[in-house]
């Protein structure tokens, strides 16, 4: 066959397929619109989804109706659905199905909504400014205490119930970044807490940007599985959680090590551990795979430093991060997969024998990973399994927890990796369903 | 251009047993071992599915069940508040028996005397059985010592003396 008639079939297919650009850009405002949904409904006030909060969405109450389960999930389960279909419209074709630009200006739009509209779902936000103003305001430690320390502090009444005597489980280094909001007074601190949510999900996308490009994938594909990611955007930038960061330190570790910076690659993934743990699990693939001295020497002088900084401002409770998982890990929530199976069973709930029967499993699949990536398999993709692994046999399962792996997943090449995120994502969502079949009012 | 099995990393390793040395890149080749990680991982998978319907059948029968007590509550009281609490494990999380707490007049969540009604049994007509129940001072929650008033049979023992 010639190059010419080869040609004029490639033309002829592009032309063909004109419907797959109009189709993206329909999925796209779909988007747009059920997140606009979420928000303006949220804004309305007195929902069961949006936890109380100060006024700083009040310009957009009278807009929406109020957001109920059912009117929640209807646009969650849209724009799941849409999503879906998106990233199945723009993977591995030959022309683009949506330009660079346009991608980003969804990405952009998705987050200017959610980020002008009231926290979603979570109060985990009113906890971190919690700690920070017991700390700056109150003096207190806020590893030794949990908010009800500070009960006559504004903050308080924000703080969700369950979290009112619990001290802080994340790292030094985040309780040290949020310091500087605590003199903002609640309003101030809680729209910083947004901004770096905001720059942290920028951060993340700019660097998932840069690896794809780096690894030859498509960077296009790739910020648009991560950025209009309903989860994420939805609950991980809705909720301003500090995963957002943690996620970014995670892919300035990955960058790095794509440009052969081993010890700074290191030290970035402690840094990432000192603002959330889980992001550690990273560090003995990174090793492993690199068989360098280098990234042990960049972890180790970036912990040596931390220990030091963190035992200076909180003392010995700031640099105890093994106490505060334990605690956390005996957590169970009823979205946790762990529950659903127990259920299965016809049992009520875990019992502490699964605890350690999943935390086994755990070690388990992290081994095998380990011996994977020893015998060359890709280390990104053996972390981002691992994370996946540890929001699966966790039973304290938050939404915001199965993004951990998802800017790993679309850096790989290894499909299954995106595709079991993905699965486990949407299992997430259908898991929150039952008030369509049985609203209780 | 260097060859890694003559490489001095190559070298480094050569002691090991060749499962164990490490590789520079994951061979084609390990097709079989994708393939028992791929079925492992499609059977995990499969389970978390039925685990995950299974779950959201049951807590729609659940949803039916509190719709049919709350239901329950407003016809034995005659009121339609909205602001009623359920709690499901008093009697035992498997029991299927609930109590339903709300205010015997016009207020705030729990700002007036509660009145609690254990309700059980199955759905009739939308509703359930009442087969007892107990009062509660303002603004307390529902716990043994600051019960008084209990009646019917589900009540027994549940009021301090």
């Amino acid at each position: 066959m010639s190059v010419a008639t080869q040609s004029e079939r490639g033309v002829g297919r592009i032309r063909s397929e004109w419907w797959r650009p109009a189709l993206v850009s329909l999925l796209a405002l779909l988007l747009v619109i059920a997140t606009g949904e979420i928000v303006l409904d949220g804004a309305a006030g007195r929902s069961p989804l949006i936890p109380k909060s100060p006024a700083i969405a009040g310009w957009l109450q009278g807009i929406g109706e109020r957001l109920g389960y059912r009117v929640f999930l209807v646009p969650i389960l849209l724009f799941a659905a849409a999503y879906g279909a998106m990233l199945l419209l723009t993977r591995g074709v030959r022309a683009p199905a949506i330009s660079k630009r346009w991608a980003i200006v969804l990405i952009a739009a998705l987050h200017a909504i959610v980020f002008a509209g009231p926290i979603l779902i979570s109060t985990d936000v009113f906890s971190y400014i919690a700690y920070a103003r017991m700390g700056v305001e109150h003096g207190i430690n806020p590893y030794l205490h949990g908010p009800i320390a500070i009960s006559r502090d504004p903050i308080f009444q924000y703080v969700g119930h369950d979290w009112r005597h619990v001290a802080t489980a994340y790292g030094p280094l985040y309780t040290l970044l949020s310091y500087p909001f605590a003199p903002l007074g609640v309003k101030g601190a809680l729209w910083g807490m947004k901004i770096l949510a905001l720059l942290a999900s920028a951060g993340t996308l700019v660097l998932t940007w840069r690896c794809a490009r780096a690894r030859d994938l498509d960077p296009v594909w790739a910020i648009l599985a991560v950025g209009a990611n309903p989860l994420y955007i939805i609950y991980g930038v809705g909720g301003a959680h500090n995963d957002l960061l943690m996620l970014m330190l995670m892919m300035v570790a990955v960058s790095l090590t794509l440009r052969g910076r081993d010890a700074a690659a290191g030290a970035v993934v402690v840094a990432g551990a000192l603002v959330k743990a889980t992001v550690a699990a990273l560090l003995p693939f990174m090793i492993l795979s690199r068989r360098r001295l280098a990234p042990i020497l960049g972890a180790l002088a970036a912990l040596a430093a931390g220990a030091i900084v963190a035992y200076a401002a909180f003392g010995v409770h700031g640099i105890d991060v093994v106490a505060a998982l334990n605690r956390d890990a005996a957590f169970v929530s009823t979205d946790s997969f762990a529950t659903e199976i127990a259920h299965l069973f016809g049992k009520p709930g875990v019992f502490p024998i699964d605890h350690d029967l999943l935390k086994a499993s755990l070690v388990l699949i992290a081994l095998h990973l380990m011996w994977r990536t020893w015998r060359g398999y890709d280390w990104i993709a053996a972390s981002g399994w691992t994370l996946l692994a540890i929001s699966v046999t966790s039973t304290w399962l938050l939404a915001w927890y199965i993004l951990w792996p998802l800017p790993l997943a679309v850096l790989t090449r290894d499909r299954r990796l995106v595709v079991a995120t993905l699965a486990l994502q949407a299992l997430f969502l259908l898991h929150q369903t039952s008030p369509l079949f049985a609203p209780v009012q | 251009m260097s060859d890694a099995s003559t490489s001095p990393e190559h070298d480094r390793w050569s002691g090991l047993p060749a499962w164990l040395r490490p590789r520079p890149v994951d061979l084609p080749g390990s097709g079989r071992l994708r393939l028992i990680e791929t079925t492992l991982l499609v059977l995990l998978g499969v389970l978390l599915a039925v685990a995950t319907v299974n779950d959201v059948v049951r807590q729609t029968h659940v949803n039916h069940r509190l719709i049919a007590d709350l239901a329950t509550w407003r016809a034995y009281t005659a009121h339609p508040y909205h602001n009623l609490s359920i709690e499901q494990e008093l009697f035992g999380p498997a029991s299927q028996h609930e109590v339903v707490c709300g205010n015997t007049s016009p207020g705030g969540p729990k700002a007036r005397t509660q009145l609690c009604l254990v309700v059980y049994g199955p759905i009739s007509g939308g509703r359930r059985t009442v087969h007892g129940g107990w009062y509660l001072p303002p603004k307390v929650e529902d716990v043994r010592s600051d019960r008084y008033g209990c009646f019917g049979a589900a009540s027994r023992g549940m009021c301090p003396p």
